[in-house]
């Protein structure tokens, strides 16, 4: 299996990695299948994400969604996250390998349980 | 950027002594071993030339060794050769929990022709027991395939004292019972001798042997009788048809010469390195687990559990600092379950998607050792801050009562 160099390049240098302080909406999902754990962290102000941080757990597709998830959501508004796709996350990482779909469904999928806590 | 091969259990490179020697086979002495002329017989002798080499690495005698194109054809032909061949004896199998997928692969298939098939157990150390074995015999069982050493955490089961029960229950007139083991993680790496271990099939396979990739062998015991599974040629006595890949059984005939003579050193210079190395790991390292009975293994593998994180992640980070490992992590397999080996000694999910497989060779160096000492821990701890499980255990241990 081979891995893009910008997906790649996220696993060895994680954005916006860590806890969040302050965070306002959290969530925390598990794939059931394959047991990947992505935690994400949210500061919003103002109906704007003024912060992102994430923890991942399992394999680098899903290291490097929360990473690339978290580092394009500083900024955006709630509503510009909220139409985010998976197809967006793929792109960001130059493309997964068809049988790790799923680790940019689980990004997804914690965003909008974040955004729900709103 | 430094390159670190530690996944010898997977291929190793082929030692330039094995290129020499098999290059003339390529050009000018090009010869079919089955042919009268002067090239066929030229090829012919390089072919009986290679065989008694790699008979003499497993104290077999020549005729006993048939060449095929691997390890998994190997296990194919004893297996399924054997079964055909006494299915009216029988339809049981006896086989452990830990075997290289090739062996599991062919007993999910004998299973769906009707063959019943019982998995023993190798506890929290990766050790088949014989007392299981003796408990699991049947008079309907036809094989016992048990590995000599394990391909994940490289275990040395007991062959020999599987082999002296077998022997056991045919004097005691029950006779149709063999016993298949698979040595291809073992050979070059242990001693193998196929009358001190007492086994009637033994699989090998030259690229775990510095010898190029697509050639085997099966020692076949005098008097077992096969049903051959490629048919349509006379070679290799009937048991294997198609035309020898001359090349390549030069290159094995070679790889078993020079793995029979230089075992003792390669066994001290791996064992060596991979102690330091292991001692080096549990320095820097908190939170991890070692697979497999440390005095069971063979000298060139270390398995380690790294807890809170995920194998694979720390197989590409290694991996992008010049250091080639594998992990028993479902991601790379390609299946959604992690390791059934790491799971067979009843460990975690977590800490079977969190193994990885350290394999040495002959030619690996000091410097190679302190160089993944130096980036594996800076890997393990990058991947741990970035992991829920372990903040989550940072944060459990900050608020346990002192």
């Amino acid at each position: 299996m081979s891995y893009s160099a910008t997906l790649q390049d996220h696993l060895a240098h994680p954005r916006n990695a860590g806890e969040l302080a302050e965070a306002n909406a959290v969530a925390e999902l598990t794939n059931p299948v394959c047991g990947d754990r992505l935690r994400l962290m949210l500061r919003i102000v103002n109906g704007r994400i003024a912060a992102a941080r994430f923890l991942a757990y399992g394999c680098p597709p899903t290291i490097a969604c929360g990473s690339a998830l978290a580092e394009m959501l500083e900024g955006m508004t709630t509503a510009e996250a909220a139409a985010l796709t998976r197809q967006t996350l793929v792109r960001a990482l130059d493309g997964l390998p068809a049988r790790k779909n799923h680790a940019a469904a689980l990004a997804i999928e914690t965003l909008q349980a974040a955004l729900l806590q709103l | 950027m430094r390159r670190v091969y530690l996944d010898n259990s997977a291929t190793t490179p082929v030692d330039p002594r094995v290129v020499e020697a098999m290059l003339p086979f390529l050009t000018e002495k090009f010869g079919n071993a089955s042919s009268v002329h002067f090239y066929g017989q030229e090829a012919r002798a390089a072919v009986d030339h290679a065989r008694r080499e790699v008979a003499s690495l497993i104290n077999a005698r020549p005729n006993e060794c048939v060449f095929l194109s691997g390890g998994t054809e190997a296990n194919n032909l004893a297996m399924r050769g054997l079964c055909e061949a006494h299915e009216q004896h029988g339809r049981h199998i006896i086989t452990s929990a830990i075997e290289h997928s090739s062996v599991r692969g062919i007993c999910e298939a004998l299973e769906k022709r009707g063959w019943e098939v019982t998995r023993l157990p190798v506890y929290d150390d990766g050790i088949v027991r014989v007392e299981d074995v003796r408990a699991a015999m049947r008079p309907d069982t036809v094989l016992v395939t048990i590995m000599l050493a394990n391909n994940e955490i490289g275990t040395i089961q007991p062959i020999a004292e599987t082999a002296a029960l077998i022997h056991e229950e045919r004097a005691r007139g029950h006779k149709h019972t063999w016993l298949h083991t698979d040595a291809v993680q073992a050979a070059g790496r242990m001693t193998v001798d196929v009358e001190t271990l007492g086994c009637d099939l033994l699989s090998l396979s030259a690229h775990k042997l510095y010898a190029p990739k697509g050639v085997g062998a099966l020692f076949v015991r005098r008097s077992v009788r096969l049903t051959a599974q490629n048919v349509g040629g006379h070679q290799e006595r009937e048991r294997r048809a198609g035309t020898e890949s001359v090349p390549f059984i030069v290159a094995f005939g070679k790889a078993a010469a020079l793995a029979r003579a230089e075992l003792a050193e390669r066994v001290e210079h791996m064992r060596r390195l991979r102690d330091r190395f292991e001692v080096g790991v549990a320095a820097t390292v908190s939170d991890i687990v070692f697979n497999g009975r440390r005095d069971a293994r063979l000298p060139h593998l270390s398995n380690i559990s790294f807890r809170y994180i995920e194998g694979e992640g720390l197989l590409i980070n290694l991996d992008m600092q010049g250091v080639a490992v594998s992990t028993g992590s479902a991601c790379s397999s390609g299946s959604l379950e992690p390791s059934p080996v790491i799971r067979a000694l009843g460990r975690t999910d977590e800490l079977a998607r969190g193994s990885i497989r350290f394999s040495l060779g002959k030619d690996t160096t000091d410097a190679d050792i302190d160089y993944t000492l130096e980036v594996l821990p800076r890997a393990v701890e990058n991947l741990r801050r970035l992991s829920p499980l372990y903040q989550k255990a940072l944060a459990e241990q900050a608020c346990a009562p002192v």
